[in-house]
């Protein structure tokens, strides 16, 4: 899977402290050919969003473990309509229990990873989706 | 100092700003001699921050503008990391280090990848620092890792060079060794509350005292910076704005034009270099030497 010319933002909204996760992200889809942002630790959404839009990039991937990121996710998404930035996708990945998974995607979420996951399938499905687009 | 609005975009001047950069970093040699943005008249002023890896460029950076931002200056930053040479791929870390002052209006920040580029620059840096100017921001940063080559692209692209250098480190050495001391207009020795950077600012003042830059006017400040404290940094803003006189009064419009302009023929023509040379095959080279170069030569006239 090749993530050539790809720009993503890894940001971590919310309070929780832990981004390990989210580095360990950030260097596996470098390593499959993307240009990775990082915002570090406790961002609000709308300054993601706004980074977002000034990086240019084609994808969000948002690392939650708080537990709170339904409104999280919802909040981003409001804000980055808010900065012209519409058009660029979200993924979330965390803990992220199977019954919200729906929840996230209607509202916007284009795919929801979890722990379990083998990185490799985290970063196929993330170049399948930003094929599509 | 400035108060007007100039350089604060809007959500619709952001999202301009931020598509067309991504558009000329990308673009080839000839796209972009096609639709080369124009140079702005006046052009905004220029500081550009080199220095090794770790030295602590981002962090000084975003201490500064944020500093910029609240007395009222709209400042246009360009970060530039370099890119992985197996997977292409880069992390651009640069932001992590501005936070505070990457979400005030008026700032711009965008990262890039430096691709693969030869000098550490990104491809079509002089026109993405155009392309940044026609937004009227009173002040443009360019930040980019120390690497031979780079020091001399910075020089040519920006007013004022700030050197970063660490305590503690060989760097004194390896800077007299690599040159690039000549190219500074400011020398930080940054992380100064630690210890070892009284030596290190002694040594490097020695060395600069006997520079080239001192043949033109102008001496070069070395100066203790620390973020951590805030030490020095009063200083280094009296430095940049004594900088900026002394350009304003010793560099006329006409020699910074004409060494921009030089080094955006040179980038390109060397990008169409290393197209030719990367379409030649092992076999290609089992030719004479001669022969080869009178190719290249010949590929380079076709476009």
């Amino acid at each position: 899977m090749s993530l050539a010319g790809k720009r993503i933002l890894i940001a971590k909204p919310g309070l929780d402290g832990h981004d390990v996760g989210a580095k360990i992200i950030a260097l596996a889809l470098r390593d499959a050919g993307a240009e990775v942002i990082y915002t570090g630790l406790r961002k609000s959404p709308q300054y993601i969003a706004r980074v977002a839009v000034e990086e240019d990039v084609d994808a969000v991937g948002l690392s939650i473990l708080s537990g709170s990121h339904v409104d999280l996710v919802r909040d981003t998404v409001r804000h980055l309509r808010e900065a012209q930035g519409g058009n660029i996708k979200i993924f979330v990945g965390g803990t992220i229990p199977q019954e919200d998974v729906e929840p996230l995607m209607t509202s916007g979420a284009a795919g929801v990873f979890n722990a379990s996951q083998r990185i490799e399938d985290v970063v196929a499905e993330v170049g399948r989706l930003l094929d599509d687009a | 100092m400035p108060e007007s609005q100039a350089g604060v975009l809007d959500a619709t001047a952001r999202r301009e700003l931020a598509r067309e950069i991504s558009r000329l970093a990308r673009a080839s040699a000839q796209s972009v001699l096609r639709a080369a943005p124009v140079p702005m008249v006046p052009p905004a002023r220029r500081i550009g921050f080199t220095g090794p890896p770790g030295v602590g460029k981002s962090t000084l950076v975003g201490k500064l503008v944020e500093r910029r931002a609240a007395q009222g200056v709209s400042v246009g930053v360009l970060a530039i990391d370099p890119a992985s040479p197996y997977s292409k791929g880069a992390i651009l870390g640069d932001r992590i280090r501005m936070d505070q002052a990457s979400g005030d209006p008026r700032v711009f920040m965008r990262s890039v990848s430096s691709r693969d580029s030869q000098d550490g620059m990104c491809n079509n840096v002089a026109d993405i620092l155009c392309a940044m100017e026609a937004h009227h921001f009173d002040e443009l940063v360019l930040e980019t890792v120390g690497v031979g080559q780079a020091e001399h692209a910075v020089k040519a692209l920006v007013d004022t060079v700030v050197l970063l250098m660490q305590p503690e480190t060989g760097d004194a050495i390896q800077a007299l060794k690599a040159g690039i001391l000549e190219v500074a207009d400011i020398i930080v020795v940054s992380k100064s509350d630690l210890h070892g950077a009284p030596k290190m600012r002694e040594v490097l003042a020695s060395t600069v005292r006997f520079g080239a830059q001192r043949a033109v006017g102008w001496t070069v400040p070395v100066l203790g910076v620390s973020v951590e404290t805030g030490k020095g940094l009063d200083e280094l803003e009296a430095a940049l704005t004594a900088h900026a006189a002394w350009v304003a009064a010793n560099r006329t419009a006409a020699e910074t034009q004409a060494r921009r302009a030089c080094y955006r023929v040179q980038d390109l023509v060397l990008r169409r270099l290393d197209d030719q040379l990367s379409a030649l095959s092992p076999a290609d080279y089992e030719r004479p030497v001669a022969e080869l170069y009178q190719r290249v030569l010949e590929g380079l006239r076709q476009t």
